[in-house]
């Protein structure tokens, strides 16, 4: 869990990183979106990285199971004002390790807060992992997905740099459509 | 930018599928300079040399070979095509091109790429975890020691040069550098924002394959302060000039088809090319450089129309192509082909001028 904060009232972003990377192409598209959000209003960002929460995450089966740590990475995901679900395509779907964190997750706690969509690939056609697989898991929270998802390939990074302005416009799109919805879920504007 | 056209080989040596006969080594090598020969006899612009380290290939050492080739031409510029930087020191890559550079007049080139293959990493003790930041990092410092001498240069792979006097200098002002571009988004943006030229490689595929790419390129250049208009954009891809459609099909079908079968895998192994398929990668809408001195000038000028490159290099020995009917193909090229697009890009550009 990394976490950074803004001064002010701001949108609480959490990250929720299903890359086993460290650095990786994932959080390098994460990196651009929290950057192009930063630019429309204060943000303050935490990120829980699934890959590293270890063995008292791996070895429970129940949410009454987990130790202090692991509850609170779950808890700041159940109480982000924008919960941003980051993934590699793994296997046609997203990680093992992402999906057994949100087997954790209350099964109310998503419902109605807004979740951005994001994944990396080798190529395009891994594209709709994000709509058949990912949507699909936040559709059963009966969480706000923001419409517009992000996709990366791994040819349009120089590393783990984004270097495609079309990405760079998709994310800014994405953005654009909700960003008077994310006003209103910042903890100054809603009482919380 | 007068139209150049060129050849490049890896040094093939591939067992023909025709005769059964594999050439040697030695065999290959001397074949490799007659071709530089004849396509600086019959005027073709540019000679390329490809690096693969492979048994399968001579061409381990391109700086070795162009520099032979520079003792058996006269005019042709002698390129690398490409010198995978990445696995490379770029002081000795300068040191060497500058070498040919002085020993051709001024005839040395590079074009610096990542490489389509990646056997040159653990040979040289690279890892492949640092592809990006090892050829981001040798692209820089390559194009430092063009720019200044002595240097003062530090980076992550390589011990930090002080005040480093790196010699010898170019014959000229300098040694074009250019860089290999497979097509990916990320490489044409950066290569846009150095303002470097463009060398795009065609496998197969649609001839309007890298429109994207051209498309990141030159607005990437242009954000960067480059004037895109200035910016030469090369095509390397395949081919085979034939004496006639029918002709330059049939000799050059059996040779790609191995030549594929040997190095495009998937599912870990090459799968067979079908005449149908290669048919269709010959056809007007595909990117392959190959049919009758008609066919190739009419596929370069739609090259030129889409993409606006000023370069192209052929490579027409792949799969083992032997010497004789590979011969007969650059002799065509430089005589029948490259005049003729030669004529027609200056009278398109004195049209739009």
């Amino acid at each position: 869990m990394i976490a950074t904060s803004a001064a002010g009232p701001a949108l609480r972003v959490v990250v929720v990183n299903g890359s086993p990377n460290r650095p990786s192409k994932t959080m390098g598209l994460v990196d651009v979106i929290l950057a192009t959000l930063a630019e429309m209003m204060p943000i303050q960002t935490s990120r829980i990285d699934v890959y590293e929460l270890g063995p008292e995450f791996t070895g429970v089966v129940e949410r009454e199971q987990v130790s202090p740590g692991v509850e609170a990475a779950l808890k700041l995901a159940e109480n982000a004002d924008l919960l941003i679900a980051a993934i590699p395509v793994f296997r046609g779907s997203y990680p093992g390790m992402f999906k057994h964190f949100f087997d954790l997750v209350d099964q109310y706690a998503l419902a109605g807060r807004l979740v951005l969509l994001a994944a990396t690939g080798g190529g395009e056609h891994h594209a709709l992992v994000l709509e058949h697989a990912l949507r699909p898991l936040f559709g059963f929270f009966q969480a706000l997905t923001v419409p517009v998802a992000v996709f990366a390939a791994a040819a349009d990074f120089d590393g783990t740099i984004l270097l495609n302005p079309r990405v760079h416009g998709r994310i800014q799109m994405a953005l654009t459509d909700v960003a008077d919805l994310l006003r209103t879920r910042a903890p100054a504007t809603a009482a919380h | 930018m007068t139209f150049e056209i060129g050849i490049m080989t890896f040094g093939e040596v591939t067992e023909d599928p025709v005769t059964g006969r594999t050439p040697s080594p030695r065999q290959r090598v001397r074949e490799t300079i007659e071709q530089a020969r004849l396509a600086d006899q019959v005027g073709l612009d540019v000679f390329g040399v490809g690096e693969h380290h492979r048994t399968d290939f001579v061409g381990s050492a391109p700086a070795i070979l162009l520099a032979a080739a520079a003792e058996a031409t006269e005019h042709i510029r002698l390129t690398s095509s490409v010198t995978v930087l990445s696995s490379e020191d770029p002081v000795r890559v300068w040191e060497q091109f500058a070498t040919i550079d002085l020993l051709s007049a001024g005839r040395a080139e590079i074009i610096a790429g990542r490489g389509s293959y990646t056997e040159s990493f653990p040979l040289f003790g690279y890892d492949l975890r640092d592809y990006a930041d090892l050829f981001r990092e040798k692209l820089d410092l390559l194009l430092k020691i063009r720019e200044r001498n002595p240097l003062t240069w530090s980076g992550r792979f390589r011990p930090p040069l002080h005040d480093a006097d790196i010699a010898p200098r170019a014959d000229g002002d300098t040694i074009p550098i250019w860089v290999g571009v497979g097509g990916s988004p990320a490489s044409a943006v950066s290569t846009g924002r150095l303002g470097l030229p463009m060398a795009l490689a065609l496998l197969l595929g649609p001839v309007t394959y890298h429109e994207q790419t051209v498309e990141l390129y030159r607005a990437a250049a242009a954000q960067a302060g480059h004037d895109p208009a200035t910016l030469p954009i090369s095509i390397n891809t395949h081919g085979y000039v034939g004496r006639t459609s029918q002709e330059a099909r049939e000799t050059m079908y059996p040779y790609f088809a191995k030549g594929m079968m040997e190095n495009n895998h998937q599912r870990g192994q090459g799968f067979p090319l079908s005449r149908p398929a290669f048919d269709a990668q010959v056809s007007p809408g595909s990117g392959l450089l190959a049919g009758s001195s008609q066919e190739v000038i009419d596929k370069l000028l739609t090259y030129h129309e889409l993409y606006g490159v000023s370069r192209a290099l052929i490579q027409m020995g792949f799969g083992g192509m032997p010497q004789k009917e590979h011969l007969a193909a650059i002799e065509r090229l430089g005589t029948e082909v490259a005049p003729v697009v030669r004529r027609e890009t200056a009278t398109l550009a004195g049209r739009t001028a």
